[in-house]
């Protein structure tokens, strides 16, 4: 059986982060139409991910020496609220500065850290992920993308699918197979940091039901890679792949992926459209809001004490993206509610875009079904 | 005492004095003297009541534990309601009198009405007035008016020359007190039932083993999760309600459970079968306790409303500025360790 979660606070000194970064957001950002961003973390921006760079706000808990500012996971939560609350454009550096920095400090050699996280930090250098691919979805450990040992390094061959922002990417982190068959599952999986300029790598960005295209089917054919691409210990991907997404499950993003869609709507509700149904449901999602804000403070605050809270992760993120599914869900009936009211337009698309993607929320980072296995797990029951 | 110590000793006191057997015979309208004296000794209904007046001077936060632990019990008694009553009498300067006292949903009549909860013991019951503050009102004085396990609903012929406590928002500590008990509950019934999916066993395996149970579990323990996190943000002290309770807070966590409670208690039933339908087993003391504190002192479509409002009242433009402003724990100062 799991413990309750104790409640945490963000600690004063990372609130101290927030007017400062504010500020920048109501100068940079405002200007975007809702439906723009209504894309939350998939809004891609390069030269706005260079200027939070020049803030100094990329690589915030990287060590100094590597470029970055030596803080504590705390905040980078206050930072990534405040950004995805504002529907900043973030994507371009999201994942290098989320997933793939930490994963170069914690498992690289001083040498890729050297190289790779000042890049980071600058906003010159963005990582994808490589993990799915077309046989391999929720059952991870059946990738068959292989890298075979040869003089010098690596020969890849394989293809990886539904790879975020790979086509605007500079490097993608792969997890593939390194020796054995698919029959050894975890064992013999690596991770390797694929150069994507380099020959044999083709990427074909794959259009989404938004009309954005985002995602990208990505073909290796003969790529040699050297050395050095591999990170962390051949053979041990398995487990740096799980440390990697415990840390991506339970932050803002699994909470406010709807947030600009609310805020929109709250700004129609304040130019006089409140009746009692909306302020109801108003409040309601509010509350929603603050448990779950609660929760993934408390599961923050674990991260920091150096736990590894896998099973309370996959808790906030599965009830987080049931709230963030829950927002458009309630507003496509509260604003059909009276066919004789008119919401504003860029409302509307906010909302058409919101609601096409939601089913996206608990798909990517795991699905639902496997994370509630993961609770099952938990809570003893397999 | 740590938060730890607290909550054995009154896990303790309620295995002691409040298992099933016990809670059925005071629900039932048997005498609840043993327990609540129990309950007396150990201190607990003096919580909230300053030291300087003879209670033990804890935040609403580190009495929460004995809260949870009535619930887990599903114990018939208004042991925060009593806690709150007494720590706003002893606010106020006035006397506190012994006995249990019972909070009421201030009902609409010519004489003093309200409804308090239909099972447990009540020496006094303190009835907020229509024009602000309270009255303290002796439960033997009251007619019992026609009921339901929702609640006992009660009138006086006047308020005699009952006390009179000050202004504050006693639906918002009825709430409170109600809402520390279902989350208590909640957590038990998950155990019960991630315990009977274990033990019973169908087509050769226990169906735990099942994957369509297993997820089923899985939604309602984020449920219990959600509901202890929203229970732990309504006893965060610094309000300006009784004994520093916030309506804001309060009304979030009363809704938010409210709703995880429907949904945990359907999932618990439905794991149990045909076994939880039936008299003997006792799942129906934690989901009775959840359905009648679904209702009781605001469901969630009445805390839901007032929060919407409290949010359109103000000037946030944003969600989440208003939940950490009003919704979230106050940033923690650096302490010297
Ligand atoms: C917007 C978006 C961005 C993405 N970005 C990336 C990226 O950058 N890099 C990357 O590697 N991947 C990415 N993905 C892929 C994502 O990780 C996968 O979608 C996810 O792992 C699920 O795999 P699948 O889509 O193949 O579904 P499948 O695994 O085929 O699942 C389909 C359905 O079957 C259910 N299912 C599968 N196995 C079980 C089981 N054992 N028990 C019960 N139910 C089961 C699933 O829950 C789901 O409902 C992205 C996906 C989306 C939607």
């Amino acid at each position: 059986m799991l413990a309750a979660l104790p409640l945490s606070a963000i600690p004063a000194e990372d609130e101290a982060l927030r007017p400062a970064i504010r500020a920048f957001l109501a100068e940079h950002v405002p200007q975007i139409p809702p439906e723009r961003r209504a894309r939350s973390w998939m809004g891609f921006d390069a030269g706005f991910s260079r200027a939070l760079g020049g803030q100094g706000w990329l690589g915030l808990t990287f060590p100094e020496e590597y470029g970055g500012a030596g803080r504590g996971p705390f905040a980078r939560y206050v930072l990534v609220e405040e950004l995805l609350a504002a529907g900043a454009p973030v994507s371009a550096h999201w994942i290098a500065d989320r997933q793939s920095g930490p994963l170069i400090l914690r498992f690289g050699t001083e040498a890729q850290r050297r190289f790779h996280l000042p890049r980071i930090c600058r906003g010159e250098s963005f990582f994808c992920i490589g993990m799915s691919e077309p046989d391999t979805g929720s059952d991870l450990a059946s990738v068959s993308t292989r890298a075979v040992r040869e003089a010098g390094g690596w020969r890849l061959n394989g293809a990886k699918i539904w790879t975020t922002n790979a086509h605007h990417s500079h490097y993608m982190i792969a997890l593939v197979r390194s020796s054995g068959t698919a029959q050894d599952r975890h064992k013999g999986l690596s991770q390797f940091i694929i150069d994507l300029s380099l020959p044999g790598v083709r990427i074909s960005p794959i259009r989404d039901l938004a009309g954005d295209a985002h995602f990208s089917e990505v073909v290796f054919e003969d790529v040699l890679l050297p050395e050095d691409a591999l990170v962390g210990e051949e053979g041990a991907g398995w487990a740096q792949v799980n440390a990697e997404l415990a840390f991506e499950r339970s932050g803002p993003e699994r909470v406010l992926s709807s947030a600009v869609l609310l805020d929109e709507w709250i700004g129609w509700l304040r130019a006089g459209a409140a009746d009692a149904a909306s302020t109801a449901l108003l409040g309601r999602l509010l509350g929603h809001l603050a448990v779950l804000r609660a929760m993934s403070v408390a599961v923050t605050d674990r991260l920091v004490r150096g736990e590894s809270p896998v099973v309370e992760a996959a808790l906030v993120k599965d009830l987080g993206t049931e709230f963030e599914q829950a927002v458009p869900a309630l507003l496509e009936d509260r604003l059909g509610a009276d066919p004789a009211r008119e919401p504003p337009a860029a409302l509307l698309r906010a909302l058409a875009y919101t609601s096409a993607m939601a089913p996206s929320y608990s798909l990517r980072g795991g699905t639902r079904e496997i994370l509630r296995g993961m609770i099952a797990r938990g809570m003893g029951l397999r | 005492m740590t938060d730890d110590l607290l909550a054995r000793a009154a896990a303790e006191l309620f295995a002691r004095h409040a298992a099933p057997a016990a809670v059925r015979a005071i629900q039932e309208g048997g005498p609840a003297d043993a327990l609540w004296a129990a309950v007396e000794e150990a201190g607990f209904a003096d919580a909230l009541v300053p030291e300087a007046a003879g209670g033990a001077g804890l935040a609403l936060s580190e009495a929460l534990p004995v809260l949870l632990a009535a619930g887990r019990a599903a114990a018939p008694l208004p042991l925060g309601e009593t806690m709150l009553a007494r720590a706003a009498l002893a606010g106020a300067g006035l006397e506190v009198p012994p006995g249990p006292i019972a909070l009421a949903e201030a009902l609409p009549g010519e004489v003093p009405r309200g409804r308090i909860a239909a099972a447990g013991p009540a020496a006094w019951v303190l009835l907020p007035r229509p024009e602000g503050g309270a009255w303290l009102l002796p439960a033997d004085g009251a007619t019992r008016e026609d009921s339901s396990s929702y609640g006992a609903v009660l009138r006086w012929a006047s308020a005699g020359n009952a006390r009179a406590l000050p202004q504050a928002d006693w639906l918002a500590a009825g709430a409170f007190a109600t809402l520390a008990g279902m989350a208590g509950a909640l957590e038990r019934m998950l155990e019960e039932t991630v315990r009977y999916a274990g033990e019973r066993r169908q087509f050769g395996r226990p169906i735990a083993a099942f994957q369509a149970v297993q997820q089923q579990i899985s939604l309602m323990t984020e449920d219990v999760f959600a509901a202890r996190i929203a229970a732990q943000l309504a006893a965060l002290p610094g309000g300006s309600g009784v004994a520093g309770l916030d309506t804001a807070r309060v009304a979030a966590a009363k809704a938010r459970i409210g709703e995880a409670a429907s949904r945990a208690a359907g999932i618990a039933h439905a794991v149990h079968g045909a076994m939880g339908i039936t008299a003997e087993v006792d799942l129906h003391l934690w989901t009775g306790l959840l359905h009648r504190g679904r209702l009781r002192f605001g469901a969630e479509g009445h805390w839901n409303a007032w929060l919407g409002a409290e949010f359109l009242r103000g000037a946030d433009a944003e969600s989440l500025a208003f939940v950490r402003a009003r919704l979230a724990p106050p940033p923690l100062e650096e302490t010297t360790p």
